[in-house]
């Protein structure tokens, strides 16, 4: 299989996976919140149409500004138009009843969650997944990540719905995919590291692996979905109930056997007198919106509490299985320790860094040090020229120094090859040495990448590139 | 970049090409291999230099000796040389009455140990404690090496009868290992040209004192290097550990090691900054005799330098991410 497919089926898979936990997680809600009012693939629809909406954006060559804003315009028209078809179909398109409809939910959240905020909320993380997407690095790590993350949040999700007595309906349906997707994302990713069957020897091995992996899962899910019936459960429940009254029996028969406590009088308690409530007491009555301000602050803390709580229990499990896994003889062990820690941790600075365009010092080696505006300037003009000759199709590969790279891409454009000396040069510099750049060499540095971005691509380079770096 | 950094840089540059430059009138061509010696001398490590016989190895060790004004002393590994020939001993003085320590020739600033896999493991395992501590301990008694030391080994590694292999933890005590390989059909010719006189090596003065080698090497540690370069080394050296072909991965001393050597290079090269190719250069001098492969790698012809070379071209480096 060429590499551009696999690199597809890659893709393929992880939409597919979130797709999957998205869909279990929106029709919980959409049940609990909404009353069911909300066409949850409707809603749902506009996740690859954010991923295919940033693909595009991203190939012009925009301000990173610009794209971010464009990007999520698009988003807010999306989910207006969402919320107009899927909850104000009759009303007519001018009337502005229906768009002030979004804001007002947001400011009634206090009070109630109205299908609008789910809308709002739902379409935000569906975009901001499809746009993450756009720039994640596709391989078996992000794929284990997705599948970990995954099968999270449909725990979670089942979990919730069985607690709350909400139908899922497609739940069978929903796990038989997502496993399915994860065994061939799992396949293909490793087709992309050259260690499977697509591109190598064992051909009918993999292939035969895989196909009996996927019939197996299915296969087991039909299973447990025709076993585990209401009755069986029921049956299992009266067992555990036997079994909580037998206990409880036994305690009380080791109770009796102590002998029964004297009663004790206790003398009669004290009237109470009657208070007042003094006029410096409604002083500290704090106003309504610092009420409704904590109580916010104290969900986002049961929230982040319960979220940490998960974090913790599911490292634990994964922990135990890992070293089950590696304890059996010729199994195929994998450690991705603290993989999930990292993408927790990761996630949050993003949304950090976005908020506030602050690095989020979580290392200690970062802490307290900051890049100066020179060095980041340098930086930023060394990451446009690795931008565009990406996009040419000139990537640099992960193990190559930027005196490496300096070399191959010379090759390529010989004409400019004195200014990507001088923009690696005062990369190098600024990178490694930390060393300040003046006034003119920043000028100087600024004209080299200027000249570098107006030459033209020339016919057959990208055929040169390819058998240069062996791809 | 401050000034007097800057004039650091630049003396430890001069240093080095006044010793390239020197030994250079012995070795013809070989500047990378006399540049690999020069590192582990200004991080005060080790060097074994293996390669096949008549290459010039003992040549190179007491040219590189000869141009640095320090002590020098040869030890000519033998099956039959004992650890006290090496570290010294404790002789009966009958004018003083007493026992006085008589040093071995391991009391020396650079020392050329010939021959190395030649002495016995008894022998070989008396160097440890000079290698690792720079110190000996005879007796009871401790006594320190001279500063600066350098210790300087060689070996074949076709000949094996009579020979012991050195263990991993002698290995592990040399800073890198270089070879010098045979030279091209110009460079034989000037050999010839130059030896038909007589021996060069005769002739060699002193370039760098004993006092200014120590004072490069304290410099030599003021070399920046950004967080994320140290990361990489250590990446790689992690790498060793979990890489399928390999029985043992490198030590932590490795990584240190490594770490050292980048910072002597880049200082050798006029920076004071280490980059990545630094240490991506370094990587298979430093690590690969440390190294025990698998017997499946060896059937299969891989050596350990193959290996790291592997192991460099997937480590990622720290560059800006292209998103």
């Amino acid at each position: 299989m060429k590499s551009g497919l696999q690199k597809g089926a890659l893709y393929i898979a992880i939409i597919g996976m979130e797709a999957c936990w998205l869909y279990a997680l929106m029709a919980l809600l959409n049940e609990e919140t909404a009353g069911a009012r909300l066409s949850v693939p409707g809603v749902l629809v506009i996740y690859p149409l954010a991923f295919i909406f940033n693909l595009m954006l991203q190939r012009l060559q925009w301000p990173k500004a610009c794209i971010w804003a464009v990007s999520w315009l698009a988003w807010a028209v999306g989910m207006l138009l969402i919320v107009k078809v899927q909850l104000f179909a009759g009303l007519p398109l001018l009337d502005s009843s229906w768009l002030l409809s979004v804001p007002r939910s947001v400011v009634a959240v206090i009070y109630a969650f109205k299908p609008e905020l789910l809308v709002l909320l739902g379409t935000g993380v569906m975009w901001w997944l499809g746009r993450r997407l756009t720039y994640l690095k596709v391989d078996f790590g992000a794929l284990i990540s997705e599948f970990q993350f995954g099968l999270l949040i449909l725990l979670i999700a089942f979990f919730a719905a069985s607690q709350l007595g909400a139908e899922l309906g497609s739940s069978v349906p929903i796990v038989l995919a997502f496993f399915a997707l994860a065994l061939s994302g799992t396949s293909v990713a490793h087709a992309l590291e050259g260690k499977s069957w697509l591109s190598g020897l064992y051909q009918g091995h993999w292939s035969g692996l895989l196909l009996v992996s996927i019939s197996l899962v299915l296969l087991v899910g039909l299973l447990i979905s025709a076993v585990v019936t209401p009755g069986l459960l029921q049956l299992a429940v009266a067992a555990l109930k036997w079994l909580l009254g037998l206990i409880l029996k036994l305690m009380a028969l080791i109770a009796s056997l102590f002998p029964e406590p004297e009663p004790v009088e206790l003398p009669p308690a004290m009237p109470m007198p009657e208070m007042e409530p003094s006029e410096g007491f409604k002083l500290w009555t704090l106003p309504e919106p610092v009420r409704n301000g904590l109580r916010i602050g104290l969900y986002v803390l049961w929230i982040g509490l319960i979220v940490i709580a998960l974090w913790r229990v599911s490292s634990d499990v994964f922990g135990w299985l890992r070293r089950k896994l590696a304890g059996m003889a010729g199994a195929e062990f994998e450690s991705l320790p603290g993989a999930f820690r990292a993408d927790l941790l990761g996630w949050f600075k993003r949304i950090y860094h976005k908020l506030l365009g602050l690095r989020l010092p979580i290392r200690s080696g970062a802490r307290g040090r900051s890049v100066l505006p020179e060095i980041a300037s340098v930086r930023q003009i060394y990451r446009q020229l690795l931008r565009w000759s990406s996009a040419a199709g000139w990537p640099r590969h992960v193990s190559q120094t930027p005196y490496e790279y300096l070399h191959a891409l010379g090759q390529l454009v010989p004409e400019v090859q004195a200014d990507l000396d001088l923009i690696t040069n005062q990369y190098v510099r600024a990178r490694y040495g930390a060393l300040l750049l003046t006034e003119d060499e920043l000028h100087q540095l600024s004209q080299s990448w200027r000249n570098v971005r107006q030459n033209k691509l020339k016919k057959g380079s990208r055929y040169k590139w390819t058998k240069q770096s062996g791809k | 970049m401050d000034k007097a950094v800057r004039e650091v840089s630049r003396e430890i540059k001069e240093a080095a090409d006044r010793v390239t430059g020197n030994v250079g009138k012995v070795i013809v061509g070989k500047k990378e291999t006399v540049e690999l010696v020069l590192v582990a001398l200004l991080c005060e490590g080790h060097v074994l230099i293996e390669d096949v016989p008549g290459i010039g190895k003992t040549m190179l060790a007491k040219a590189v000796a000869r141009s640095l004004g320090c002590g020098f002393k040869r030890i000519q590994c033998t099956p039959d040389l004992l650890p006290s020939d090496v570290t010294g001993i404790h002789y009966f003085n009958q004018k003083t009455s007493d026992f006085e320590f008589r040093p071995g020739p391991i009391m020396a600033n650079i020392v050329l140990v010939d021959e190395i896999n030649r002495a016995t493991p008894r022998t070989q395992s008396c160097l440890l404690e000079c290698m690792q501590e720079q110190q000996v301990t005879v007796d009871l008694e401790t006594v320190s090496l001279p500063r600066p030391f350098m210790l300087i080994a060689t070996q074949n590694p076709v000949e094996l009868e009579g020979t012991f292999p050195l263990p991993e933890a002698q290995l592990d005590r040399f800073l890198l290992r270089v070879g010098l390989g045979y030279p091209s059909e110009d460079e034989e010719g000037e050999i010839l040209s130059r030896f038909q006189e007589g021996n060069p090596l005769d002739s060699l003065d002193s370039v760098v004192e004993a006092e200014e080698l120590l004072e490069i090497q304290k410099l030599c540690r003021q070399v920046y290097v950004e967080p994320s370069i140290r990361s990489y080394a250590v990446a790689i050296g992690r790498a060793t550990r979990s890489h399928k072909d390999i029985e043992l991965g490198a030590s932590p001393r490795a990584s240190l090691g490594l770490h050292l050597a980048s910072q002597a290079l880049a200082a050798i090269r006029g920076r004071n900054y280490v980059i990545p190719d630094d240490v991506k250069y370094l990587a298979v001098p430093a690590l690969a005799h440390r190294l025990i492969a698998k017997t499946e790698a060896h059937l299969r012809g891989r050596s350990a330098a193959e290996i790291v070379r592997e192991i460099v071209s997937t480590v990622s480096v720290p560059v800006e991410e292209q998103t």
